[in-house]
């Protein structure tokens, strides 16, 4: 019977669905249109590189965040997480290149523990992951009790690269996010990630395991969590666990800008790195819009309940 | 490519689907073989004994109708037959074979065995070619499988359903309830090989043409040497489309017939008088309070209300009656009740307090962690405590008083979890009732409730009325609304009739609910 | 002794585990008990007290975390010592700092009610804000704490400070808060089934704002107490943010909501303490410290399960079949309207 009338809903479900990233981007937009008009180097490539730079690991870490988020969980881990994997890049993976990739897929294989665990003992992932907070940090402190240490070359010249034609921090960007598309939202794992945050009992009925699903969208967040902290040491040029503590909020309020939810089910690759520029751009405006720096991570917050509260706006009208 | 492996019953010719000749025609006793056998099984959940030694045999080739009123034990012996979960007691054999008591859905004896739920087992967020994935990814190749899964669904959907309206690219929370029944019927189809098809209420959210293709379509697959189970609260549906029917009562099956020759009241009476009829006196008082309907006070109204699932919907409420709100699940009953309950919008009126009596008790009733008193007095709290503080002694009593009157077993004291259904049910109940509220909403509060517990309910819902208070009554089982005085039909959102004293019946209620459904269509695509 | 037993009082772990310290510490230390446990029952209570509201918090049900009580201490602990300051009354410093908490809680819950924002976000804003004024007052300050107030808190008749009775009295509100009143009652019906609770015809919405109100005046008067007993300083709540959640986890309190146990607060808001006493008397690192509590955390966690929501108390520690779980759960269709 009402056949017909669902039939022109799609677009307008479609449209409900993407209004988020929408809203970021035209924020991009202008926020990149402010820093223009402030100072004309930032639109040549240079300019760009400089200003995208900063972003690039927040958006991968988002990306780490966005997977769990898929399967309904959040992660407050990632900001010590990433922390940990800049101090062991500057440090292991300098004096013993080997060790250093043990250690790497070591943490990795130690998110996978984690969700498991989260998983089986049917823990809240949100406080799983504070508590793994102060164990990445715990660890971090004990490698490089202070900031320091030198990254491998191979690291360093990445971040200092700069090819002529465009700016380069849009290449990891952009590949972060394809690779993570593919995994989330074209292969049959992501399927199994996504029907986990959405319906865990049409996935059980259907024969496929909880458990695995969430393994799964852990270590995929792990491995994420790890480039992330290697790009960051890349751009620092050394370790320190601290250096991403921001990152534990900022990458789920990016996640958020960019369209996704906190029930799960939806991945949102595209929407996150547009989510993450946006929100690692606000610092740049502000500075150059000379806002003290005391305040602001009070502006980013705001900015952050603004553009929920935009989101809960779109969607009255288009609902 | 792999697509021709994936649907069963089309590779076997469909042609000689019998869907012209007329329902029954080639119905009698068939000699196929046995699919799923289910011996003696005995399956209890808690203190509740759910199946209590159930022989079935369900054969190739047939459509066996299984009835029974609600906690019958049918989803659970549903869930048994599909795999989904181990009998305690007994055996289910699937073409002969034992299957082993941990034998999940994994198992690959099931794996011919398929079951469509009623409430859907499909993820929302993901699209239905990738929900085809999900549950049918054995036969599906592991490249490419989206564009497989796509032809696959759409091709089966187009022929169960046509006219369906969606793309295999479509999200399912973007569904409307009927296409998703359809996807879930579809998805559960969708296998290489099918031996049985389990249809739980399937025509439940469907349009009368919907329904009609369905079964087109189960006799088609039944020609071809495929059984189907069907599980429906529709009598005459199930008389209509079965060869044989079982029926379910308390956790055994009591009888098994032929469906032919058998008629809707022989089935009723082999189900038990599952519905308390109001005595004599009783009805004499609904027929008395009705007449002094009109000189009532007011106590709620709705003036040409209209909103998402209500077209001008006009209704009032008298002090001290009882308003029935009737029609199909999900006519605009439920929204009804989220007004009064929420009356937020100018063209509802709600004079003095509410309180609410949930239907799905799992999800909006019971607080598990507490006892049967704390659930009890939740709501009346309120009422008694003075600036905010509690007065224990007043609250015992009040407990005390409804654990006594609607004999709720276990006692005050018991955990809420530990109690049958039927005496949360109770509790749920008195919680509403023991709040010093004007106005009572039931949102089908009596689904899966016991006779005796529903018997004990209705005297208590008149009760109260006869002292003065309104009740606000949504109930899929058209029979309880005898116990009202005024009943409002709902089609589509619409009020389709007022039915006052005598004039509520249940056949009268049916007829009024279905007729002129054909008209439905095109009104809902305005 | 009976597991059963010691699952149905959950808060015995907390005490249990602080005993434990306290005897390690002896057998390391060799001095006498009495003070250690002096000491520990005057730091405690700072822990209790922003522990006692984040318990609360997350009796309200899954989701909800107040992650904005770290900054508020911090900030408070500048407003009330310049208050105090200014005004020449430790006691209106000390309501400054709790106005203060209230208000940054109020940011949280316009946007938590108001705008839909989950709790994590909506306090994280809120934090976010309240660090900003905590940056900006800080620079240049040099109001120093009222000495009165700091000699209050050092008052320790019989080696029991007299801060730790306040806190057990305040504790004991709680309880009778949580038992005796409509409020209390109507928290933890929030917790353990919203819906039910919203369809019994509970304010869930007042509910909960109430519940974020109080944990950030909580959070205010730790701020305001503990600057009068150390000093204000940026960072003063950093650590309080982990440790508010690992001592609500500790003592029992149910992480999925519907059931406060103010009670073993104490007992782990103790150990915590203890255990820090421990890690300095050996001599261990900060990293050693963190990663002792995020482990002890984890454990716990990982040891008590969670979301089993319908055995009640007694099987927290049985299992239920997966199965069974699935017949219960509907689709999650609901969850986007």
């Amino acid at each position: 019977m009402s056949e017909l009338l669902a039939s022109a809903l799609p677009s307008r479900a479609r449209m409900r669905r993407t209004a988020p990233a929408v809203v970021s981007a035209v924020a991009l937009a202008a926020m990149i249109a402010v820093c223009a008009s402030l100072q004309s180097d930032v639109l040549t490539v240079g300019g760009l590189t400089l200003v995208l730079s900063a972003t690039v690991p927040l958006v991968i870490a988002a990306q780490a965040q966005m997977v769990l988020m898929s399967v309904g969980d959040i992660d407050l881990g990632i900001g010590s997480f990433v922390g940990l994997v800049t101090v062991v890049s500057a440090t292991t993976l300098v004096t013993s290149p080997l060790l250093g990739v043990l250690m790497l897929l070591g943490l990795v294989a130690a998110y996978a523990v984690l969700g498991a665990l989260i998983h089986l003992r049917r823990v809240p992932s949100l406080i799983a992951t504070l508590g793994a907070s102060f164990v990445w940090l715990g660890l971090g402190l004990f490698i490089l009790p202070t900031p320091g240490g030198s990254t491998p070359e191979w690291l360093a010249s990445f971040g200092a690269w700069a090819p002529a034609g465009f700016p380069a921090p849009l290449l990891p960007i952009l590949v972060v996010a394809l690779v993570v598309y593919l995994l989330t939202s074209r292969s049959a794992l992501g399927v199994r990630m996504r029907g986990l945050g959405s319906n865990p009992v049409a996935l059980q009925r259907a024969g496929l395991r909880p458990l695995t699903s969430r393994v799964f969208a852990y270590t995929a967040a792990g491995a994420l969590g790890v480039v992330s902290g290697l790009v960051l040491a890349s751009q620092t040029g050394g370790g320190d666990v601290s250096s991403a503590s921001s990152y534990q909020l900022m990458t789920v309020a990016a996640v958020i800008l960019g369209g996704g939810s906190f029930v799960g089910g939806s991945a949102v690759p595209w929407g996150v790195a547009i989510g993450g520029v946006t929100l690692g751009l606000v610092s740049v405006v502000l500075s150059l819009l000379d806002v003290q720096s005391n305040m602001q991570s009070a502006v980013q917050g705001v900015i952050v309940l603004a553009v929920l509260a935009g989101r809960v706006v779109v969607g009255k009208v288009l609902r | 490519m792999h697509v021709e492996n994936l649907p069963a019953a089309s590779s076997q010719d469909p042609s000689q689907g019998p869907s012209e000749t007329p329902p029954g025609a080639d119905r009698g006793p068939r000699a196929g073989r046995p699919v799923v056998v289910a011996k003696g099984v005995t399956k209890t959940y808690g203190r509740t004994r759910a199946l209590n030694g159930v022989d079935l045999e369900v054969r190739a080739g047939e459509v066996l109708g299984l009835v029974g009123h609600n906690g019958a034990g049918k989803s659970t012996l549903m869930r048994v037959l599909a795999g989904l979960e181990s009998c305690d007691d007994g055996a289910v054999l699937v073409h002969g074979k034992e299957v082993s008591g941990e034998a999940g859905p994994r198992a690959a004896d099931f794996r011919a065995v398929r079951m469509a739920y009623q409430e859907t087992s499909l993820c929302p967020d993901l699209t239905i070619a990738e929900n085809i994935w999900v549950s049918s990814r054995h036969c599906l190749p592991r490249m490419r499988w989206r564009r497989a899964a796509s032809d696959a669904v759409r091709g089966r959907l187009d022929e169960m359903f046509p006219g369906h309206g969606v793309t295999p690219r479509d999200r399912v929370e973007d569904l409307s309830l009927a296409q998703r029944q359809m996807v879930e019927i579809t998805r559960a189809s969708l296998v290489d090989r099918l031996d049985l098809l389990i249809l739980d209420e399937p025509t439940e959210s469907l349009g009368p043409d919907a329904a009609r293709s369905l079964y087109d379509y189960v006799r088609r697959l039944t020609a071809a040497g495929t059984a189907v189970l069907l599980i429906s609260h529709r009598i005459r549906e199930v008389l209509s489309v079965a060869d044989r029917v079982a029926v379910l009562r308390d956790g055994a099956v009591t009888a098994e017939r032929f469906a032919e020759g058998l008629g809707e009241q022989d089935v009723l009476t082999l189900m038990g008088a599952h519905v308390a009829v109001p005595s004599e006196r009783e009805r004499a008082a609904a027929a008395h309070a009705a007449e002094g309907a009109a000189e009532r006070p007011v106590v709620a109204e709705l003036r040409g209300a209209t909103g998402p699932g209500l077209r001008e919907v006009s209704l009032r409420v008298g002090a001290g009656e009882v308003v029935g709100l009737a029609g199909l699940a999900g006519q605009g009953q439920q929204e009804v009740l989220e007004r009064l309950w929420r009356p937020v919008r100018r063209d509802t009126k709600v004079l003095g307090t509410r309180a609410y009596v949930p239907g799905d008790r799992q999800r909006s009733g019971v607080l598990p962690l507490w006892s049967v008193a704390e659930n009890l007095i939740v709501t009346a709290m309120r009422g008694l405590a003075k600036q905010g503080i509690r007065r224990p002694a007043e609250e015992r009593a009040a407990v005390g008083d409804w654990v006594e009157r609607l004999a709720i077993r276990g006692g005050a004291d018991a955990g809420i979890t530990e109690l049958s259904g039927g005496n949360q049910q109770k509790v749920i109940v008195a919680r509403a009732f023991a709040s010093t509220a004007e106005l009572v909403l039931l949102d089908d509060p009596f689904r899966g409730v016991d006779v005796h517990t529903k018997t004990d309910l209705y005297g208590l819902i008149r009760q109260e009325a006869a002292q003065g208070r309104s009740v606000v009554w949504y109930s899929s089982e058209n029979a309880e609304m005898a116990h009202c005085d005024r009943v409002y039909v709902f089609r589509a959102g619409r009020v389709v009739a007022e039915l006052v004293g005598e004039e509520i019946s249940e056949e009268r209620i049916i007829a009024v609910s279905f007729a002129e459904s054909e008209s439905d269509g095109e009104q809902s695509n305005e | 002794m009976n597991i059963r037993a010691i699952a149905s009082r959950p808060w015995i772990w907390g005490f249990a585990a602080a005993v434990l310290v306290w005897l390690v510490i002896l057998t390391v230390s060799g001095q006498g008990g009495g003070q250690t446990v002096s000491l520990a029952l005057s730091l405690a209570p700072y822990l209790v007290v922003v522990g006692l509201g984040q318990m609360l918090v997350i009796t309200a049900g899954p989701g909800n975390i107040d992650v904005s009580v770290a900054p508020i201490i911090s900030l408070a602990g500048f407003v009330s010592v310049g208050v105090a300051a200014s005004s020449g009354s430790a006691t209106v410093g000390v309501l400054a700092g709790i106005g203060v908490g209230v208000l940054i809680a109020v940011i949280s819950t316009v946007a938590i009610l108001g705008l839909s924002v989950p709790p994590i976000i909506a306090t994280l804003a809120a934090g976010l804000v309240a660090s900003s004024v905590t940056l900006t007052i800080a620079t240049g300050f040099t109001a120093i704490p009222d000495p009165g107030l700091r000699q209050l808190l050092n008052v320790r008749p019989a080696g029991v400070p007299i801060l730790a009775v306040a806190v057990a009295v305040l504790t004991g509100l709680i309880v009778l808060l949580l038992r005796r009143t409509v409020y209390g009652r109507s928290l933890i019906a929030v917790g353990q089934n919203r819906r039910a609770a919203e369809r019994a015809g509970i304010p869930v919405a007042r509910v909960i704002a109430t519940t974020y109100l109080v944990s950030g005046a909580l959070a205010g008067l730790t701020g305001a107490l503990l600057a009068a007993y150390i000093a204000p300083s940026a960072d003063l709540g950093t650590r309080y943010l982990l440790d508010s959640v690992a001592v609500v986890v500790i003592g029992g309190t149910l992480i999925s909501g519907g059931r406060a146990v103010p009670v073993g607060v104490w007992g782990a808001g103790l150990f915590f303490i203890l255990l820090d006493g421990l890690v300095n008397l050996v001599g261990w690192s900060t990293a050693a410290q963190n990663l002792l509590k995020g482990g002890l955390v984890l454990f716990v966690l990982f040891l008590a399960g969670g979301g089993d929501r319908a055995g009640g108390t007694a099987s927290r520690f049985r299992r239920r079949p997966r199965t069974a779980a699935a017949t219960t759960t509907t689709t999650g269709d609901n969850t986007h309207g």
